[in-house]
């Protein structure tokens, strides 16, 4: 149940962001959330609502990009598996399995409309 | 017109630099820095009380106590005589590095040698929040049931430790023993298991030998 935790420091470092840029009223942020970061989109979402509710970043919009786990068997290669399970071993070797993808918690992209509006945006 | 600015930095970026700053202040201190994790009623405060009754005959300890609400669980270890700072966190389901970081200029423990982080009893939020500790430790607790490290595996994944809690309980309850440590190795095959009792002292011996190794090897 840390989703409330973790939406309120996007919010925190998104604002921080846009501040770093001439301020302004934030529009969009994008995050990766990885399906081994014990991070649940869907109350992540819920939280974010929240989070922004009553404050100058409400009605933005979060966008989660979710990141299926990629794991790798260094001997055998791409480890197949079931979405959901967690599979720490390449079984039929016993070698250390890779964690390739999946454990991603990473904000990528805030959106906003700059303070003062008129002019055209320095993308 | 908006504009769309290219981040890519961590979430808990904040939490990390935290972190890492900790962790430097206990390096350059020699303290070595344990954060254990849990499910409610695993009996963490029950092992730390064991645990420091032990040490603390030879090395300062000091220990940080997080929890929603109460100071419970601090006056338990400071009966014994040993400092101890609870952190409420008023709500939130973990601990994070500023907490630490604020909680412990308010405790003044001084000079330690080791320092014991009871987070707050949940097997899902700590996993993702570093405090500066040298490693986390999972207690899983005999009457938990052995299906837990299946359904939060990722605290057994990431945990150097893993203390099988309650031993004394082992002749009364159904737990496969071989089977979940079996499977902890697997989650984890670099990861330590000890059984341990507090009541009994079975385990105790061994897990605080392994905790002054650490310590040896930490300031070289």
């Amino acid at each position: 149940m840390h989703e409330t935790a973790i939406a309120l420091e996007i919010l925190r470092a998104s604002q921080e962001t846009v501040a770093q840029h001439g301020g302004g009223k934030l529009v969009r942020v994008k995050v990766a959330v990885g399906e081994l970061a014990a991070v649940e989109p869907e109350l992540l979402r819920y939280a974010w609502e929240a989070a922004t509710a009553g404050t100058s970043a409400a009605g933005a919009q979060l966008e989660v990009a979710f990141c299926p786990a990629v794991q790798r068997c260094p001997s055998c290669g791409p480890v197949p598996r079931e979405p959901g399970a967690w599979v720490p071993l390449w079984l039929s070797c016993g070698a250390p399995l890779l964690v390739e993808r999946g454990t991603e918690l990473d904000l990528l992209q805030v959106e906003f409309e700059p303070d003062g509006g008129g002019h055209e945006p320095s993308r | 017109m908006s504009q769309a600015v290219d981040v890519r930095t961590q979430v808990l970026e904040a939490n990390r630099r935290a972190a890492a700053a900790l962790r430097e202040q206990f390096v350059r201190a020699g303290t070595l820095v344990v954060n254990l994790i849990s499910s409610p009623g695993a009996g963490k405060t029950t092992l730390l009380e064991a645990t420091v009754a032990r040490l603390s005959r030879n090395f300062q300890v000091g220990l940080l106590v997080g929890d929603i609400a109460t100071e419970r669980d601090a006056e338990r270890i400071r009966r014994l005589g040993l400092p101890a700072y609870q952190i409420l966190t008023g709500g939130a389901c973990h601990l994070d590095a500023r907490q630490v970081e604020g909680a412990l200029e308010k405790a003044g423990f001084g000079a330690l040698d080791m320092l014991f982080i009871e987070n707050v009893g949940n097997l899902i939020c700590p996993t993702n929040y570093d405090l500066g500790e040298d490693f986390k430790v999972v207690l899983l607790s005999l009457t938990e049931g052995d299906d837990k490290r299946f359904k939060y595996p990722a605290i057994f994944a990431r945990a150097q430790v893993a203390l099988i809690t309650k031993m004394d309980l082992a002749p009364v309850v159904q737990f496969d023993l071989a089977a979940v440590e079996q499977q902890i190795r697997t989650l984890n095959p670099a990861g330590e298991i000890f059984r341990v009792s507090a009541r009994t002292g079975e385990g105790m011996e061994a897990w605080c030998q392994r905790l002054v190794r650490q310590l040896a090897a930490k300031r070289g």
